[in-house]
Formats: structure tokens, C-alpha cells, sequence
């Protein structure tokens, strides 16, 4: 027991790093070095000349930042929805399925679009930051919203929760339509991106402030699955237990607002992650808590990852949008999830 | 071990509790017993600080309730719930394990398996452990929480006070008496317990002080043998009993009989006689 969350931790990492690698050599671009690790070397290590500037330039500008964030942003959704589903208590309680991502991306898409013309004047990792912090208010609003009328007497109601995710994403459908309808032909690509979802708009600056957001969160949250298993037996147990169930329940809403919110701001709306990879833990390790919170912060990684490198090489030199791939997958999870819980979300 | 003075709850207007004042001593077992609506499980959870209130005046080992954090009092006190949730996506050694919560950080020690397996060879449940909780009967279910209960209370250096509301309930009688004697052996180590029960016979078996409630109201707080009298019974839970002695064990037995049928029960036991 003692090394085995440790064991399949490393070994997921593991695999991590493997299919990172082989995502750098996967794309459009081929590289004129034979060898990855020179050009790798070289840009370490200042000397750029050293190595094709073709090859330098699509390793450090784009492949690698964006395979660094396609693992940032899939741990931290799949971590955001394992959290939702512990408070929760269901399967079901998904970012995007209780309409916080689009609460998110409602906020996002309006300050876009009215922020256009602060771009000239704000610095980029302003520019993004403040994306990032309405993103942050949409989500967190949308989730207090969400949670306040969904629960009573400290029981969720699921169809309650489930349609105020639905009122929610008709309400950003239907506002960021609007705003397409007004915007302009440059911040159209923009919002159309949003909506779809992609990695395409990677860089460092946006993975710095991803890196921060989550190093911060998972500060707090990671080590939340005692206090989740517990909360399986009821809120009031989990106190005789010992653990401060409202402290516990304010964390998560906070953090994983700010986690889906900054997600949302950098790749637009990737849904589906947060459901996929605590159904597949779960399959593995039941609804153990203490194993499948942490662990979900590598596997989310992984599937994201491998998202991304399918729809960026199946169409190439074109890319497919990652969030019709994620759709493929999880569709047919939310099905599973409705035909096995069935009698219990009632 | 725990004292509680003028203890009132009350649901908008109507009082459930009223002024109720109780003491527990260290190793003394406290049995509730009283009517349907009485408030058992309000004072149950009152005494296991489930709704703090500023002005109770509710002492645990010398020290006022609310001035114990939630974290310490897990390792000094534990409550068995009588709703519990139905729907737990675990198997039984690790809800078991969820008893020692209070003991470990991030892995479980040696000795934290040890405690649980103890538990559930206490309670029976042993040749449960891997197996689904979901997939579990109603008594089945009971004696998982029944183990996780005892073993968040295992630890050498603390006395402790364990909580249990209607812990018998879908037991058959084996279990029962083997529940019992186990929370005997845990008070005659110098902890104390205060059950909810429905079953009178056994609380005048196991008891050592009785506490009767009606309405909100403590009707009788004593030794079984004073409780257990034929008024009080009867005025209590109106509705008529006899009470006589227990040829096997000495202890008070309770009969309750139908007014409507007192005729036949008559007739009954003047063929006994």
C-alpha cells in the first residue's frame, strides 16, 4: 500500500514523458537534423546557430510549448473535475457538464472582445493575466451559482445541477454568438477558437502563468482525498472524522474556478477531459479518492497530450480542433456514466 | 467525561429538546432509550457536536466543546450515524480504514492495518474486506461503519467517548449481543459510550445508566433497575408493560401487552399460573 500510489504515479510519468517525445517528433515540419536531442542541446544551450533555424524555431516556439501546455492544461482539468466529482458526490459533475467552462469562456469571449483595444497598450503577460482573471470570475461565479442551487441540506441534486449547466451554456451560446456577430474580422478567428478549443495559440508566457496557477492549487488541492473519501459517508461523518468539510469545500471551489478559468483562457473550451480520466481511474481503483485525485494529474496529461498529437498529425499539414476528439472520447463516457448510474442519480 | 447543561434544540418554533441536562462518567455506558419524537438522536448529536451552538454548555473532559478543534476531537471521539449513504464506490477495508483517518497523513502505517483488521474481526466483517461496499446487505453495511467507529477510537494514550445512534438496527440477534459485548469490553477499558437504542431488554441488560426521554424532556435518568419500573415504562411509552426479573440474568424484563387484548392476555397468564 505504502508505494503502491507512488508506483503507478511513476509509472504514468513515465509514459508521460514517452509520448512527450515522441509528439516533438511527430508534425508538419520535419526536422533537417537527424537528431532531436542536438537541436535540443544546442537551444539550451545559447548556441543557435548551431543547429537549422527552421528546426530551432519549430522545436522551441512551437512544438515544445505547446506540448508543455497540452500536459499543464490536461492535468489541471482532469485534476478540476475529479475535485467536482469528490464535492459533488457524482460522476456526473464535469467542468464543462455544470457549465462552468462556459462561464468561463462567457467572460473570456466579452473580455476579448472589449479588451481588444487595451492589447496596444498592455504587456503580453498583462494581457493574458487579465483573460485569465475574467475567465477566473465567470467560472467561479457560474460554480457558486451552480452549487448554491443544486444543494440542499447538504445533498446535491443532479438534475438541478446538471440543467443549470445547460441554462448557463445557452446563456454564454447565445452571448458569445452575439459577439460574434459584432466583432470584427481578427478577434472573429479569436472567438472562434475559443469555442472550439486548441493548443495552437501555445507560448512560454502563458505556460509560466499556467505552470504558477497550478503549482498553486495543487498546493492545496492534491492532497484533498482523505478528506474526499470521507466526505463519501456523509458531510457530518467526515467531520466526526476530523476534517473541516466547509474549509475543505470552499478550496475546491475557489481553486478549481481558478484552474478551469485559466484553462479556458489559454486554449478556449476542451471539455470532456475532467470526465474521461476519473471514469477511467475509477474503473481501476473504484472511487478511492486517495489514489485517483493525484493520480488524475498525470493521466490527464497523457490523454490531453495524446489528443493533441492526433489532431495535430491526422489532417497534417491542416490540424482537427482537439475539442472534437475529446467529444469523441467522452461522449460516449457520459452514455456509460447514465446507463451504469442510472438508478442513482435520481 | 462529558458533561452537558441545559441543553435545548428547537426546530423554528418547536422544541425538540428542552433544557436537557446529562453527565457520562469515564467507563460508564449510557443507554437512551424514550418514545418515538423524544429527540434521542438530537441530544445524540448534540453531544457529538454536530450543531455547535454559542451558548451550550456542553464539557468534554474538562474543557468546553467548542473550544476543542475538529481535528483533535476525531482521535477522542467518534460518532456512529444512523443514516448512513447507501452509494460508497469503495470496498469495505478501505472505508474501515477511513477510522484512522485521524492518524495518518498521506499513507497508512503498519499498525493503522493492524487496528483495522481488528475491527472487523470484532465485527465480524473479515472475510468481507475486498469486497464491494455497494454490493453489501443492510446489516452488512451497519458493521462496516460499526468497525470504522472502533477503530478511530483505538489508541493506547486517550480515554475516549464513542457515539452510537441505533447501532442494532437490521443486526440479527447474534450481531447484536456481539456489538454489545464489544462496546462492554471498550467502557470496562475506562471509555465511555451513550447508545440510542429501541430495544428495552438489552438496554437493561447492558446499561449502565439509563437516561428515558419523552418530548424533549428527561423523564428518568438512573440505574436500569430504577428506570425499568412498571410506571414509568408504561407512562413513558404509553402503552402498558410488565416488568419482571429475568430468569437468566437477573436483569429487568420487559413485557409489553396490548390494552385491547388484556382479556386474552389474562386468560394467558392465568394458564401460566
Amino acid at each position: 500500500m505504502q508505494n503502491k500510489l507512488l508506483v503507478y504515479i511513476t509509472c504514468s510519468a513515465i509514459l508521460l514523458v514517452g509520448i512527450a517525445i515522441v509528439s516533438l517528433n511527430l508534425g508538419a515540419y520535419t526536422f533537417e537534423d537527424t537528431s532531436l536531442w542536438n537541436v535540443f542541446k544546442n537551444g539550451i544551450m545559447g548556441d543557435i546557430n548551431a543547429s537549422a533555424s527552421g528546426d530551432h524555431y519549430v522545436l522551441f516556439k512551437i512544438r515544445l510549448p505547446r506540448i508543455v501546455m497540452g500536459i499543464l492544461i490536461g492535468s489541471a482539468l482532469a485534476v478540476s473535475g475529479t475535485c467536482l466529482q469528490g464535492m459533488f458526490k457524482n460522476p456526473l459533475a464535469t467542468p464543462n457538464l455544470i457549465g462552468v467552462t462556459s462561464g468561463a469562456s462567457l467572460f473570456a469571449a466579452v473580455s476579448i472582445v472589449l479588451g481588444a483595444h487595451l492589447r496596444t497598450y498592455l504587456p503580453e503577460v498583462l494581457h493574458y493575466s487579465l483573460i485569465s482573471i475574467m475567465a477566473f470570475l465567470g467560472a467561479i461565479l457560474t460554480m457558486t451559482f451552480v452549487y448554491r442551487i443544486s444543494t440542499s441540506r447538504k445533498k446535491t441534486n443532479v438534475v438541478v445541477m446538471l440543467l443549470a449547466g445547460v441554462a448557463i451554456s445557452a446563456l454564454a451560446g447565445a452571448v458569445t454568438g452575439f459577439l460574434t456577430y459584432l466583432t470584427k474580422e481578427e478577434q472573429l478567428r479569436d472567438l472562434t477558437f475559443w469555442t472550439l478549443g486548441s493548443l495552437g495559440g501555445a507560448t512560454w508566457v502563458k505556460n509560466g502563468i499556467l505552470a504558477v496557477v497550478i503549482l498553486f492549487s495543487y498546493y492545496f488541492l492534491i492532497n484533498k482525498g482523505k478528506g474526499l473519501n470521507a466526505m463519501m459517508l456523509g458531510e457530518e461523518d467526515a467531520a466526526h472524522l476530523g476534517f473541516p468539510v466547509e474549509r475543505i469545500k470552499k478550496q475546491i471551489i475557489i481553486l478549481t474556478a481558478l484552474l478551469v478559468g485559466t484553462c479556458v483562457a489559454f486554449s478556449g473550451a476542451i471539455g470532456f477531459v475532467g470526465l474521461i480520466v476519473p471514469y477511467i481511474l475509477r474503473l481501476l481503483f473504484k472511487s478511492n479518492y486517495h489514489i485517483i485525485l493525484p493520480l488524475s494529474a498525470v493521466v490527464g496529461s497523457i490523454l490531453l497530450l495524446l489528443a493533441d498529437t492526433v489532431s495535430r498529425t491526422i489532417v497534417s499539414p491542416s490540424e482537427l480542433p482537439i475539442g472534437i476528439l475529446t467529444a469523441f472520447l467522452g461522449a460516449p463516457v457520459f452514455i456509460a456514466i447514465l446507463i451504469r448510474f442510472k438508478k442513482s442519480l435520481l | 467525561m462529558i458533561v452537558a447543561k441545559n441543553v435545548s434544540r428547537s426546530h423554528k418554533s418547536f422544541k425538540i429538546l428542552h433544557e436537557i441536562n446529562v453527565s457520562v462518567e469515564k467507563g460508564e455506558m449510557l443507554i437512551i432509550i424514550g418514545p418515538n419524537g423524544a429527540g434521542k438522536s438530537t441530544l445524540l448529536s448534540s453531544l457529538a457536536d454536530e450543531s455547535r451552538l454559542q451558548h451550550d454548555e456542553i464539557y468534554f473532559k474538562g474543557k468546553k466543546m467548542s473550544d476543542w478543534s475538529k481535528a483533535d476531537l476525531a482521535r477522542h471521539k467518534a460518532k456512529f450515524s444512523q443514516e448512513n449513504n447507501s452509494d460508497i464506490g469503495l470496498l469495505v477495508k478501505d472505508i474501515v480504514l477511513m477510522g484512522r483517518y485521524p492518524y495518518f497523513n498521506t499513507q497508512p502505517h503498519k499498525q493503522d492495518w493492524e487496528v483495522v483488521h481488528q475491527a472487523m474481526e470484532r465485527t465480524d466483517i473479515l472475510k468481507l474486506k475486498d469486497r464491494d461496499y455497494n454490493s453489501l446487505s443492510g446489516g452488512e453495511k451497519q458493521r462496516v461503519h460499526l468497525a470504522r467507529v472502533l477503530a478511530q477510537l483505538e489508541n493506547d494514550d486517550v480515554d475516549s467517548l464513542a457515539l452510537f445512534d441505533e447501532p442494532l438496527n437490521n443486526l440479527d440477534v447474534r450481531h447484536q449481543y456481539h456489538i454489545l459485548e464489544t462496546i462492554r469490553q471498550y467502557t470496562e477499558k475506562g471509555n465511555s459510550a451513550i447508545l440510542v437504542l429501541h430495544d428495552l431488554n438489552l438496554a437493561a441488560e447492558f446499561a449502565d445508566k439509563v437516561l428515558l426521554l419523552k418530548r424533549g424532556e428527561v423523564v428518568a435518568h438512573g440505574r436500569p433497575e430504577y428506570i425499568f419500573r412498571e410506571d414509568i415504562i408504561s407512562k413513558a411509552y404509553d402503552f402498558p408493560c410488565a416488568i419482571c426479573k429475568n430468569p437468566v440474568t437477573q436483569n429487568p424484563m420487559i413485557v409489553f401487552r396490548n390494552q385491547n387484548r388484556r382479556c386474552s392476555m389474562g386468560k394467558l397468564n392465568q394458564s401460566f399460573g
